[in-house]
């Protein structure tokens, strides 16, 4: 457990080096969430309400997403690269050092332009969610079950990388879940919405936790939470079962 | 046929081939193509039916048809451009390019176009393949017709502006962050994301005066079923503009360019 802290450490440091980097990085980061919000604002200004949703209650999801993926995307970068690593040959660094693997994978690189989103996401929902203690407690709540519920699901969808030898699975994964959380779920039906909230479970990344934030309910809470368990474990169980039978494609190395 | 006009030939065609040889890349471009552009046009035709029909003048089939249109004609190309043609000038790459006896942005188009063929093939396919499903038959078959050229003047008009701006490179050597904000002004002001006339008056306006309508708006307004064939004058006007621009800033750039090292 030290080794990893320490090694997150390093990788916190290692984007902090140059900070005239990093600021232009989170602050483009924070301009293309504003975009997402002046289109927002646009839409419902022209629609009024979809399926349920206005701009308050969008601008909620917004600053669930941004808040539960920047975390993920920014400080566990690479949860979203174990297809690439695996496939490069990028995991035999990871393999020769006495630590776990995949908790060392995931610390070791931090995204500067994602963490732009969490600040954003933050700064949004002090701004424009209506915060109070409750709401407050709700949101941090909300926000870490969806950010496991997210590392889940792209360490699982990389991990298909060990058995089909590619990586576009857990490429196109990736854009998927992320594209759809950032859209009201109500918007679909059928089976498009039974997808959201298992094989693809963008729901449960904004959906869900910014439903929580505006009207608690035992229900919404048990199922969020179970859907973190189920994801994070089939996740560890994936990548254990894959790490298994990974033969190198010694390329030396970009964990 | 001149000999610039022959290089660019064969780099177009011989790109448009190598992309078209890695059928699983495709696929996957196509594939989220065809995720994201089925996402914003349910919002739109929730929204149209919701509110009795129509959005800003647009039926739920026309805003079905516009939204994928707008979308193949963004996504065909890398978002990134910006970023790897600036890199090409910034770390000395596109020196290798000034070797050719032919217009060094004349080439990087012509071959990031043949790039985006395959690309744009089989989006614009897909995408009519989706909209038919989901939306309904086209509105106006013309319409869709003239969608057809005004694809590809939309991606030449995309592919000159975005190498304008990335020859700023040639002056502050990191024009990387570019093309973040470039994307954006095409979702917003292009109308990618927001058919130009859902638009506030004056942004609509605004955006009427600048380039980035020819990139998503005219081939996904033509494809909505508004037979508008001022729109391809409109992109070729543009498009004479945006290369020029492209061309005097990579002129000006190749001038002052020094480059160390062996």
């Amino acid at each position: 457990m030290r080794a990893i802290s320490a090694t997150m450490r390093a990788a916190i440091a290692e984007a902090w080096a140059n900070r005239s980097a990093f600021w232009t990085q989170l602050a483009a980061m924070a301009l293309n969430d504003l975009v997402w919000v002046v289109f927002w604002v646009l839409f419902f200004g022209k629609v009024g309400t979809v399926a349920g949703w206005d701009r308050t209650r969008v601008l909620l999801l917004l600053a669930t997403v941004t808040t539960d993926a920047g975390l993920v995307l920014g400080l566990l970068s690479n949860a979203r690269r174990i297809g690439q690593l695996l496939v490069d040959g990028g995991l035999d660094a990871a393999l020769a050092l006495p630590v776990r693997t995949l908790p060392y994978l995931l610390v070791r690189r931090v995204d500067a332009v994602n963490v732009g989103d969490v600040v954003f996401g933050i700064g949004l929902f002090f701004l424009a969610c209506h915060p109070t203690p409750e709401r407050t407690a709700l949101y941090v709540l909300g926000a870490t079950a969806g950010a496991l519920v997210l590392i889940g699901f792209l360490v699982l969808v990389g991990s298909l990388s060990f058995f089909t030898g590619r990586s576009e699975a857990g490429d196109l994964g990736f854009q998927a879940v992320i594209l759809l959380a950032s859209y009201p779920v109500d918007i679909f039906s059928g089976a498009t919405k039974a997808l959201l909230y298992t094989a693809i479970p963008a729901a449960f990344v904004s959906a869900v936790p910014a439903r929580l934030v505006d009207h608690l309910t035992v229900s919404d809470l048990v199922t969020l939470l179970a859907a973190a368990v189920v994801f994070v474990a089939l996740a560890a169980t994936t990548f254990a079962i894959g790490l298994r039978r990974y033969t190198s494609n010694a390329l030396w190395s970009r964990a | 046929m001149t000999v610039a006009k022959s290089w660019a030939t064969v780099a177009a065609v011989s790109s448009a081939r190598r992309a078209g040889r890695d059928p699983i890349a495709l696929a996957v471009s196509v594939g989220f193509f065809a995720i994201v552009a089925s996402v914003i046009a349910t919002l739109w035709r929730t929204a149209a039916h919701v509110h009795g029909g129509t959005v800003a003048g647009y039926t739920a089939v026309q805003l079905t048809w516009y939204l994928y249109f707008a979308e193949a004609a963004v996504t065909a190309l890398n978002p990134r451009q910006i970023e790897l043609t600036g890199d090409d000038i910034a770390s000395g790459a596109v020196a290798v390019d000034m070797l050719r006896p032919a217009s060094v942005v004349g080439i990087r188009i012509a071959t990031e176009f043949g790039r985006c063929v395959p690309r744009l093939t089989a989006s614009a396919a897909v995408g009519s393949g989706l909209a038919l499903i989901t939306g309904g038959a086209p509105t106006d078959s013309l319409g869709l017709l003239l969608a057809v050229p005004s694809l590809a003047l939309a991606v030449l008009c995309n592919l000159a502006a975005q190498h304008a701006v990335a020859g700023a490179a040639f002056w502050v050597r990191d024009a990387r962050s570019a093309w973040f904000l470039y994307q954006k002004l095409i979702f917003l002001l292009g109308a990618m994301l927001i058919p130009l006339e859902a638009l506030p008056h004056w942004l609509h306006r605004t955006a009427e005066l600048l380039p980035f309508v020819t990139m998503a708006y005219a081939p996904a307004r033509l494809a909505s079923g508004h037979v508008e064939p001022q729109l391809l004058l409109l992109q070729l006007g543009w498009l004479v503009v945006l290369i020029a621009a492209a061309v005097a800033v990579f002129g000006a750039g190749e001038r002052r360019l020094q480059l160390v090292g062996g």
